[in-house]
């Protein structure tokens, strides 16, 4: 086993730990911490597939603004320190487990039993210049679109969040 | 080298793990950290069968920028609602928000 696969398999192994952390830990805090360490063990995943640019915007969005973000939502959104302290689960937790559980299974059997066509057994690097030409020259048009649609949705939820007043 | 399957078993245990998050919890920013593990997991499917089964046009990698993008979007005006939630309701538990209106 080489050195790259040794470290592959300590990061899927953080990867899982710190997801099975967000969604059972107890305190949401401690889940949203999880979350930051799962998401970087992603980019790092990026990393082994040789697609450093997506690696880079992965720590930068999701490590640094959506955490950030989660974590003000949870700083503005939690009782005070005297107020009861919410059960983390419904009571529709174990029909959860039991739908997720068999869609890990189903998933898991049929990555593992298909036939991949074309698959060439090993990564080819992905350049920054190749995603962007394919990017900006191909896929032009949608690239706008989603930079409308970011555009749109975060002015609409500075008017929903804003504090009006009366 | 790592094969395709290891990526598609880790993105798919991500998977689940998210579906379960969203299933389980109560409250509405738990819920939302479970749809972004499912986001992530998709997009590590996508980026790893495009290293290893496109690398000539590498949609996946487009893809996965996109789903970022809109991630982002999405997080941000889900935020808004459950801060606005909070504010009227003095709740983020999406179980007393079942009635959807203010």
């Amino acid at each position: 086993m080489s050195a790259t696969e040794v470290l592959w398999w300590i990061f899927a192994g953080i990867i899982v730990i710190t997801s099975l952390g967000v969604v059972f830990s107890r305190s949401v805090i401690h889940s949203a911490i999880f979350l930051i360490a799962s998401l970087a063990g992603v980019g790092a995943m990026y990393v082994f597939l040789t697609v450093e640019f997506l690696a880079l915007v992965q720590f930068l969005v999701y490590g640094g603004a959506v955490t950030v973000l989660v974590l003000l939502a949870l700083m503005l959104t939690r009782m005070g320190a005297g107020g009861n302290v919410e059960r983390a689960n419904g009571p529709q937790a174990p029909i959860g487990l039991i739908v997720a559980g068999s869609l890990a299974a189903i998933l898991v059997a049929v990555s593992v039993s298909t036939a991949w066509p074309g698959d060439t057994g090993k990564t080819t690097p992905i350049l920054i210049g190749t995603i962007s030409d394919r990017l900006f020259v191909d896929f032009g048009a949608p690239f706008v679109i989603a930079s409308v649609l970011l555009l749109v949705a975060l002015i609409g939820a500075i008017i929903l969040a804003r504090q009006e007043d009366e | 080298m790592v094969p395709l399957e290891n990526y598609l078993v880790l993105s798919a245990i991500i998977f689940s793990l998210g579906v379960y998050g969203v299933l389980a919890r109560r409250n509405a920013v738990l819920v939302l950290m479970g749809v972004e593990l499912m986001l992530n997991a998709v997009s590590l499917n996508f980026i790893a069968f495009s290293a290893y089964l496109d690398p000539d046009r590498i949609i996946g990698a487009v893809f996965a920028v996109f789903i970022i993008t809109v991630a982002a979007a999405e997080v941000g005006l889900a935020l808004a609602i459950v801060i606005r939630l909070y504010r009227n309701r003095s709740t983020s538990n999406v179980d007393e928000a079942a009635s959807l209106k203010w």
